[in-house]
């Protein structure tokens, strides 16, 4: 049994299994997979790994070879056509040979990956984003933010040695109106597929911090048109599209717009029409700001200058109105003091008239009394004078008789008496005071009269004493009681 | 953000009473007050456009912080 017992070596089974994979897989294939881990070897090789998947899981997979010779002209081919480079996930088309080798088993060893399948790959990718965006509603999210009057507060999405970011500085931050910016750099990856994360990293980050910031910028450039298909990834777009503030891209590349650039609040070309879309925004919020003062000041003068016009013209009116007023009330005044003088003077007349009538009947009536009275008076002096002549010649009989008497009698009358007065002025020159006087007596009188009972003098009373020569001026100093010694 | 309220706010009223102004609905006696008042919205956007008061540090230890 050990005699009959072939034996191989592993060598002779693996030369046999080659040549019958060769012989039975004796032309190229095409063949359609995943492209994984595409590892580069020093000397240039890769060797990545192919696989299928149906429903996320993997079903198939086989090691593929790229010799360093192929691989450069695949790649160059790929790039020049899909703008993108060979990378990890791509669905491709690939021609290739099955071979087997001794050392490293069952391969596929990659002829040619076919550049116009892949572009179809990627361009359903971005349909597939697109629809996706666009079935959950987000497409347009961004666009229907609120953009601040001023975007003054940027977060920049960039790499700071970034050829688009300098272009970007250069236009914003020399702008000679001098208007403020303040840029915050969130560095990130902007090329393949590392972007994809490195950028939702960074949104996340500004997110925290979004009170800080008017919008978001990404920015990338000089970088060529290579790895631009990243922008078209279903969860990078969405979280541009869902993302609070607006965000703006100026990714610089002239490759049919990116699903990221679709969805972004504005899409500038370059970095630099980035800048000039923010100095514009800036200019839309200075100039009517810098207009406002120059309208405010020319209306202002109108509406001066109006109120001028207006308030000179209400003078006119008043003015003229008042002297018109004036005039009429002057003239009124002029006509009624005329009517007053008028009537006062035909008044005056009319009244002194009157007086003049009235004097003349007064006078008239003073004399007709006058003359009445005269004649009584003559009548009264004619009944008297025949009254008195009666009485007269009665009384003048009477009066021879008493005549008759007085003769006779008055003589021996008058006789009598002047007998009885020189008795009498006897007597009376006896009981003269100065003949009491001259015989020494003297008299004294207070007030004027003489002292009596009714005229008692009291002390420090003033006395007059006469005598027949002198009148004495004396105080009294004391009174007493006289006593009578009859 | 109350900051870029005022502006905002201050920019519209500005606005507004030009506006007010030029359609004539302003008189004499309210000019005087509606014309200081506009100075002052025209001050406060000036300086807005020139100046920021944003500060990196901040930010960043509010990112920090998490």
């Amino acid at each position: 049994m050990s005699a009959e017992k072939q034996v191989f070596t592993l060598k002779q089974v693996a030369a046999s299994i080659q040549k019958t994979v060769a012989e039975r897989y004796n032309r190229l294939y095409w063949v359609q997979a995943e492209m994984h881990k595409l590892n580069y070897t020093n000397k240039g090789h890769c060797y990545p790994e192919l696989v299928q998947k149906e429903d996320g899981k993997i079903v198939a997979e086989m090691r593929g070879t790229i010799w360093k010779a192929q691989f450069d002209k695949i790649s160059k081919s790929f790039v020049e056509v899909v703008k993108e480079p060979l990378r990890d996930g791509l669905s491709l088309l690939f021609q290739v040979r099955i071979s087997f080798h001794p050392l490293y088993g069952m391969g596929l060893e990659v002829v040619d990956i076919d550049p116009t399948y892949a572009l179809g790959e990627l361009h359903k990718e971005r349909e597939e984003t697109l629809k996706r965006l666009t079935r959950e509603g987000f497409l347009n999210a961004n666009q229907q933010l609120d953009f601040p009057l001023l975007p003054q507060r940027i977060a920049l999405i960039s790499v700071d040695s970034s050829k688009g970011l300098s272009d970007f500085y250069s236009v914003v931050l020399k702008n000679s109106w001098n208007y403020k910016f303040f840029f915050m750099l969130f560095p990130a990856q902007l090329n393949g597929d590392l972007a994809i994360n490195s950028i939702q990293q960074q949104l996340r980050r500004i997110e925290k911090v979004k009170h800080h910031f008017d919008a978001v910028a990404i920015i990338r450039g000089g970088g060529g048109e290579i790895g631009m298909s990243c922008y078209n990834n279903y969860e990078l777009s969405k979280a541009i599209a869902t993302f609070p503030l607006p965000v703006l891209t100026g990714i610089g590349h002239s490759t049919n717009i990116t699903v990221t650039e679709m969805v972004a609040f504005r899409n500038a070309i370059t970095p630099t029409e980035l800048a000039d879309f923010l100095l514009q925004a800036f200019h839309e919020f200075a100039v009517p700001v810098q207009e406002a003062g120059r309208r405010l000041r020319s209306e202002s003068r109108k509406i001066l200058q109006r109120a001028e016009v207006a308030w000179s013209n209400e003078w006119r009116v008043f003015r003229n109105s008042t002297i018109q007023q004036l005039a009429k009330t002057r003239q009124g005044l002029h006509a009624f003091t005329k009517n007053l003088l008028t009537q006062t003077r035909f008044r005056f007349q009319q009244q002194s008239g009157i007086l003049q009538r009235s004097n003349e009947s007064l006078q008239k009536g003073v004399r007709l009394q006058k003359n009445r009275e005269l004649q009584v008076l003559e009548q009264m002096q004619l009944r008297l004078r025949k009254n008195s002549l009666q009485q007269l010649t009665f009384q003048g009989v009477q009066v021879d008789d008493v005549k008759h008497y007085v003769h006779q009698q008055v003589p021996k009358f008058m006789q009598q008496k002047a007998q009885d007065l020189a008795q009498l002025e006897k007597h009376i020159h006896l009981m003269d005071p100065m003949q009491v006087l001259k015989r020494g007596y003297s008299m004294s009188l207070l007030g004027g009269k003489t002292i009596s009972s009714e005229n008692p003098v009291k002390a420090g009373d003033i006395i007059e004493t006469l005598t027949f020569e002198q009148r004495i001026t004396s105080e009294v100093i004391e009174t007493s009681p006289q006593e009578k010694n009859e | 953000m109350s900051e870029s309220i005022k502006y905002t706010e201050a920019f519209e009223e500005l606005q507004q009473i030009v506006q007010e102004i030029e359609e004539g609905e302003i008189s004499v006696d309210e000019l005087s007050l509606k014309v200081k008042r506009a100075a002052e919205l025209i001050r406060i956007c000036k300086t807005k456009l020139t100046s920021t008061e944003e500060d990196v540090n901040e930010i960043l230890k509010e990112l920090e912080g998490e």
